[in-house]
C-alpha cells in the first residue's frame, strides 16, 4: 500500500500559501516524519491527508485510489491531535471505544479490542475515569489508543508529544517506536523537533515554506543534507556554516581561509558539523589557528565556542579535552571529507 | 456534488425563513400608509399609493403625541435608575466574595422571573395608597424590577471580564476603592454599560402590562395606546398601525446598535455573544 | 494620596456594602413588599365591585373556592400548560434546526442575524396587533391566502373559531420567539471547541453520529438555559394574547395571566384575584428553581 501526495497546493483565504506543489510518496509500514519549522506546511499537509482540510489543487492517492474528494471517515486513517481532543463528556473507555461503536461493532467485541489496546498502552487502569481526571501523559496515551483501536492502515500524529514535559516526551518516544514495530501500522508523524524526527522516523520529509526540501532516511539527512536549510535545521548544536568565496582552490571568508582543492570558484557556503571538527591544544598540521571564546561542559561532551579567523565556530568534543582559559590559542582541524558546500542556497557539492 | 445540493436547499430554506420573519412587520408598516380602502380591501393590496394621513390624525388630532413622551421618559428614567443602582451592585458581585453570594445572586435572577401579572396586583394597590396611581413614577418603579436584575447580571459579566490586575494597579496608583471604581473601572466598562442601557431601554419601552395597569390614562405609554384603538365597534387600522410603527421602529434601529451584546443580555450572561 | 492602615481597609469593605445596599433596598421594596402584601390580600374579601367588601379577613375561603369550585381557573391552568409545552417544543426544534443551518451552511451571518432579531425586539403588543391585522376575518392578508389555498373555510376566521384560535396564537408566539432560540443556540455552537468534532470525524463518525454524540452533549447547558428562559417567559405570556383574542373566544385562549388580569382588573375581585396571582408566582418560582439547579448541575458535570 502506498500513499502519495501529488502536487498538493494549499492557499488559504488570506493569501498565505501553506503548501506549494508538495509531492511525496511512501509505502506502508513506514514511520514517516514531516519535519519543519512552524509555518512550513507540515500540519497542513497532515490535515489534507486526513481530509480535514481541502487542497486548493493536487491529489492524494492511497494505493492508487484517488481519495482527494473522500471525507475523512472513508480514508482508512486515524489521527492523534496535538491537544488530544478527547471527548470530555465520555469516560476513557467510551473515548477509546468510540471509533468501534460508530462502526457498529457489537459491545462484546468492543470490550475485547479496547482491553487489548489499553493494555498495549498501559492505560487499562484508568478506563473508568474521565479525561479531566487524567495526567498529560495518560491523556496522550488515551488519544493514541483511540487512534489505534480500530487498526487503521495509517495513523496520523500531529505533534502529539509537544505538550508533554521533557522526561515524558522521551519515554513516549520510545513507546511509539515499540508500537510501530509491534503493530506495523503506517505512521505519519508531524513535528518541529529534529531530535524526535531523527530518532523516530524511518524516513524524514523536511518541509520549509510549503515545499518539500528533502525526503530521505535519517542517516542521509544528517550526512548529506540537500540544502543549507536542512543542514542547519538538523543536529544539535546546528551545523557551522560560513558564507564566503572560493578563489583558486581556497575558501575565504574575512580572515578565515581554508584550502579546498578540487572545488570550483565562486560564492559558496562552507559547512561542518560541530562534532566533526577536531580540536587541538597545540599547533597541528593543517589545523587553523583560532581563539577560544567560551567553554561549556555538557558531560560527557564539551562545547567549545571558538573564533576562527573572524568566524564563530562551535566544536563538540569529548570532555577529556583540556579546559583552556578564555582567549587561549588553539587549533582546529577541519577534515576534508566532513566538509559540506552549498551554493547560493540550494545544491550540495562535495569535495 | 451533494455538498452544493445541500447548500442550495439550505439557502432556500433560509430565504423562506427570512421572508416569514420580515413580511408581517412590513405589512404593518405598509398598512400605516394605506388609505382605508386599500387597508380593508378584500384581496390584500401590495402596491398602492401611500398616504400619510394616519400619522397626524392619531398623533395630533387624537392627541397621541404625549404618549411618545411618556414612553420616552419612562424608558430613560427606568434605565437610568437601574444603572445607577445596579452597576455598583454588579461590581460587588464580580469582585467580592462573601457569604451567601450565590444565593443573593439567585435572588436577583428570580426578580427577573417574577410574573408581571402577579406583581402588578399588589403594586396597583400599594401605589394607590401612596398616591402614585396613574403616574409615570409608578411605571418607572415597576420597570425597575426587571431592569435592575438585567443590569446586575449583564454588568457582572462585563466587570468579570476586566482583569483583577487593573483594580490592583489602580489601587497602587493611590485610588481608594470608590475612586478606582469611578475613575478607572467605569470608563473601561463603558461599552458594556452602553449595551446594557440600550437593552434596558428597549425592554422598558416595549413593556405593556405594568404600564397598562399602573398608568392607564394620563401617563399612558405608547404600547398602552394600542389596545385603546382596537374596539369592538371597529378599529381604525391605519391609525393603530401608525401607532404600532412609531412604537416599534426606533427600537429596531436601536437593536442594530447592540446586536453584538444581545445574546449576552438575553441569556443573562450565560452565553457570551 | 495613599490612605494606609486598617482604616482604609474598613472603608473598602464598607464601599462594597454601600454599593449593594441600594439595589437590595429597591428590590425589597418593589418586589418583596408587594409579594407579602399580595399574600395578605389573598386572605381578605377585598373587591372594588361588590359593596361592603372592604378587605375583611376571610381566612382560607378564597383558596378553598379556587381549589374546589373554580373550573375556569383550572381550565386556564391547563390552557397555559398546553401553551407553554407546545410553543417551547416547537420553538426549540425549529430554532435549533435553523441555528444548525446557519452554523454549517451560511457564511455571511451578520445580516441574517440582524433580520432575525426583529420579531423578538418588537413590542409584544405590537406583534399581537400585527398578527391580528393579518388574521382579521374579512380583509386579513393571511386569512385571504389561506382561503385561496383552501386550508381555511371561508366561513371561519382563525381568531374567532374555537378550534383554530389556540393553534393560531401558538403560531404567533413561535414566530416571535423562534429566532431567540436560534440566536442563543448559534452562540452556543460557535463557542464549542473544534477539536472533539475533528476527532469524531477522524474516528469515523457519520454526521448524524457526530451530532448525537458530540454536539448535543456539549450543548446541554445551553439547551437547558434556552428551555428555562422560554419556559418561564411563555408562562408569563400576556401582551400578545391580550390584544389578539383577549382570552377568547370565550375562554379558549385564556391563559393564567389573562385570567388573573380579568379577575383583578375587570371583575375587580382583588382578594380572590390575589390568590390567582400568588399561584402564578408560585408555579413560576418552582419551575425556575428546578431548572436553575438543573442547569448548574449539568454544567458542573460537563465542565469537570
Amino acid at each position: 500500500m502506498s500513499v502519495m501526495f501529488k502536487e498538493v497546493t494549499k492557499v488559504f483565504g488570506d493569501g498565505t500559501v501553506a503548501l506549494d506543489r508538495f509531492s511525496l510518496q511512501f509505502d506502508s509500514g513506514e514511520f514517516v516524519v514531516l519535519l519543519g519549522p512552524s509555518g512550513s506546511g507540515k500540519t497542513t499537509a497532515c490535515r489534507i491527508l486526513a481530509g480535514l482540510e481541502e487542497a486548493t489543487s493536487g491529489n492524494i492517492e492511497v494505493d492508487g485510489r484517488d481519495v482527494t474528494d473522500l471525507p475523512p471517515r472513508e480514508r482508512g486513517m486515524s489521527m492523534v491531535f496535538q491537544n488530544y481532543a478527547l471527548y470530555s463528556h465520555k469516560s476513557v473507555y467510551d473515548n477509546i471505544a468510540y471509533p468501534l461503536r460508530v462502526r457498529g461493532m457489537p459491545k462484546s467485541e468492543i470490550a475485547g479490542k479496547v482491553a487489548e489496546v489499553s493494555r498495549l498502552l498501559q492505560i487499562d487502569d484508568v478506563l473508568r475515569r474521565r479525561p479531566a481526571q487524567l495526567s498529560g501523559g495518560q491523556a496522550q496515551r488515551v488519544a493514541v489508543a483511540r487512534a489505534l483501536v480500530w487498526q487503521p492502515q495509517i495513523c496520523l500524529m500531529d505533534e502529539p508529544l509537544s505538550n508533554l514535559d521533557a522526561i515524558l516526551r522521551l519515554q513516549t518516544r520510545t513507546e511509539l517506536k515499540r508500537l510501530h514495530h509491534e503493530l506495523r501500522t503506517t505512521f505519519v508523524f508531524v513535528t518541529h523537533d529534529q531530535e524526535e524526527a531523527m530518532t523516530l522516523g524511518t524516513r524524514i520529509a523536511v518541509l520549509n515554506q510549503g515545499r518539500l526540501v528533502q525526503f530521505a532516511v535519517p542517516k542521509e539527512i544528517y550526512h548529506r543534507p540537500v540544502s543549507r536549510f536542512v543542514a542547519e535545521f538538523i543536529g544539535r548544536p546546528a551545523m557551522n556554516t560560513i558564507d564566503g568565496r572560493i578563489e583558486d582552490g581556497i575558501f575565504r571568508a574575512k580572515e578565515f581561509s581554508l584550502p579546498v582543492p578540487g572545488c570550483a570558484d565562486g560564492k559558496a557556503v562552507l559547512g561542518i558539523r560541530p562534532e566533526h571538527i577536531v580540536p587541538h591544544a597545540a599547533a597541528h598540521a593543517g589545523a587553523l589557528a583560532c581563539r577560544l571564546d567560551v567553554l561549556e561542559l555538557v558531560e560527557p561532551d564539551m562545547l567549545l565556542f571558538v573564533d576562527c579567523g573572524g568566524q564563530p565556530l562551535i566544536v563538540r568534543c569529548t570532555a577529556d579535552f583540556p579546559e583552556l582559559a578564555r582567549g587561549a590559542e588553539m587549533y582546529l582541524e577541519l577534515p576534508a571529507e566532513r566538509l559540506h558546500f552549498f551554493d547560493g542556497e540550494t545544491g550540495l557539492r562535495q569535495p | 456534488m451533494s455538498r452544493t445540493w445541500w447548500r442550495i436547499v439550505a439557502l432556500g430554506v433560509l430565504a423562506v425563513v427570512l421572508v416569514i420573519v420580515v413580511t408581517p412587520y412590513l405589512w404593518l408598516i405598509m398598512t400605516s400608509f394605506k388609505s382605508r380602502i386599500d387597508a380593508l380591501a378584500d384581496a390584500p393590496v401590495w402596491f398602492f399609493t401611500p398616504t400619510f394621513e394616519h400619522y397626524p390624525k392619531v398623533f395630533l388630532d387624537k392627541g397621541y403625541l404625549p404618549l411618545v413622551l411618556n414612553s420616552l421618559i419612562v424608558a430613560c428614567t427606568s434605565t437610568g435608575l437601574s444603572l445607577i443602582v445596579g452597576v455598583p451592585a454588579a461590581y460587588v458581585f464580580a469582585r467580592h466574595n462573601f457569604l451567601g453570594k450565590e444565593d443573593l445572586f439567585f435572588f436577583f435572577l428570580t426578580t427577573r422571573m417574577a410574573p408581571p401579572v402577579s406583581v402588578v396586583v399588589p403594586m396597583f394597590l400599594l401605589f394607590g395608597f401612596v398616591g402614585l396611581t396613574d403616574t409615570r413614577t409608578a411605571v418607572i418603579l415597576a420597570h425597575s424590577t426587571f431592569n435592575l436584575s438585567l443590569v446586575v447580571w449583564m454588568m457582572r459579566g462585563f466587570f468579570a471580564d476586566i482583569p483583577r490586575e487593573v483594580d490592583e494597579a489602580a489601587q497602587m496608583d493611590g485610588h481608594t476603592r470608590a475612586g478606582m471604581f469611578v475613575r478607572v473601572l467605569l470608563p473601561l466598562a463603558a461599552p458594556g454599560i452602553a449595551a446594557t442601557a440600550v437593552l434596558c431601554f428597549i425592554l422598558s419601552w416595549n413593556e405593556f402590562l405594568y404600564a397598562f395597569i399602573l398608568a392607564a390614562f394620563e401617563s399612558r405609554t405608547l404600547t398602552v395606546g394600542i389596545p385603546g384603538l382596537v374596539t369592538p365597534h371597529g378599529t381604525l387600522w391605519g391609525q393603530v398601525a401608525a401607532v404600532a410603527v412609531v412604537a416599534t421602529l426606533p427600537i429596531i434601529v436601536f437593536t442594530f446598535l447592540v446586536q453584538r451584546h444581545l445574546v449576552r443580555g438575553l441569556t443573562f450572561g450565560a452565553v457570551k455573544g | 494620596m495613599i490612605t494606609g492602615g486598617m482604616g482604609s481597609r474598613i472603608l473598602d469593605k464598607g464601599v462594597g456594602t454601600l454599593f449593594l445596599i441600594p439595589a437590595l433596598v429597591l428590590l425589597a421594596v418593589l418586589l418583596l413588599g408587594p409579594f407579602f402584601y399580595m399574600v395578605g390580600v389573598s386572605f381578605t374579601d377585598l373587591s372594588f365591585a361588590l359593596p361592603g367588601h372592604d378587605g375583611n379577613f376571610v381566612g382560607f375561603d378564597n383558596y378553598r373556592h379556587l381549589m374546589r369550585e373554580d373550573p375556569v381557573f383550572w381550565q386556564s391552568f391547563v390552557t397555559t400548560i398546553t401553551f407553554v409545552f407546545s410553543v417551547v417544543s416547537v420553538e426549540f426544534v425549529l430554532g435549533f434546526a435553523l441555528a444548525l443551518l446557519l452554523f454549517y451552511h451560511v457564511q455571511r451571518r451578520r445580516i441574517v442575524l440582524t433580520l432575525l432579531l426583529i420579531p423578538m425586539m418588537l413590542a409584544p403588543v405590537a406583534v399581537g396587533l400585527m398578527w391580528k391585522l393579518m388574521l382579521q376575518g374579512e380583509f386579513g392578508m393571511l386569512t385571504h391566502y389561506l382561503r385561496v389555498i383552501g386550508l381555511l373555510d371561508p366561513r371561519n376566521a382563525p381568531l374567532g373559531n374555537y378550534d383554530l384560535v389556540m393553534p393560531t396564537v401558538m403560531l404567533v408566539d413561535v414566530w416571535e420567539w423562534t429566532p431567540f432560540v436560534t440566536l442563543v443556540v448559534l452562540a452556543g455552537l460557535l463557542s464549542l471547541p473544534r477539536e472533539p468534532f475533528e476527532a469524531a470525524v477522524m474516528d469515523g463518525a457519520q454526521p448524524w453520529q457526530v451530532f448525537r454524540d458530540i454536539t448535543l452533549p456539549l450543548m446541554r447547558p445551553i439547551i437547558a438555559l434556552v428551555l428555562l428562559l422560554r419556559g418561564i417567559d411563555a408562562f408569563k405570556e400576556f401582551d400578545k394574547v391580550f390584544i389578539l383574542t383577549g382570552g377568547g373566544p370565550g375562554t379558549a385562549t385564556e391563559l393564567l395571566s389573562i385570567y388573573t388580569w380579568r379577575v383583578n382588573f375587570r371583575n375587580w375581585d382583588l382578594g380572590y384575584g390575589a390568590v390567582s396571582a400568588f399561584m402564578v408566582y408560585l408555579v413560576v418560582l418552582i419551575l425556575c428553581s428546578v431548572f436553575y439547579k438543573a442547569i448548574y448541575w449539568t454544567e458542573g458535570r460537563v465542565a469537570k
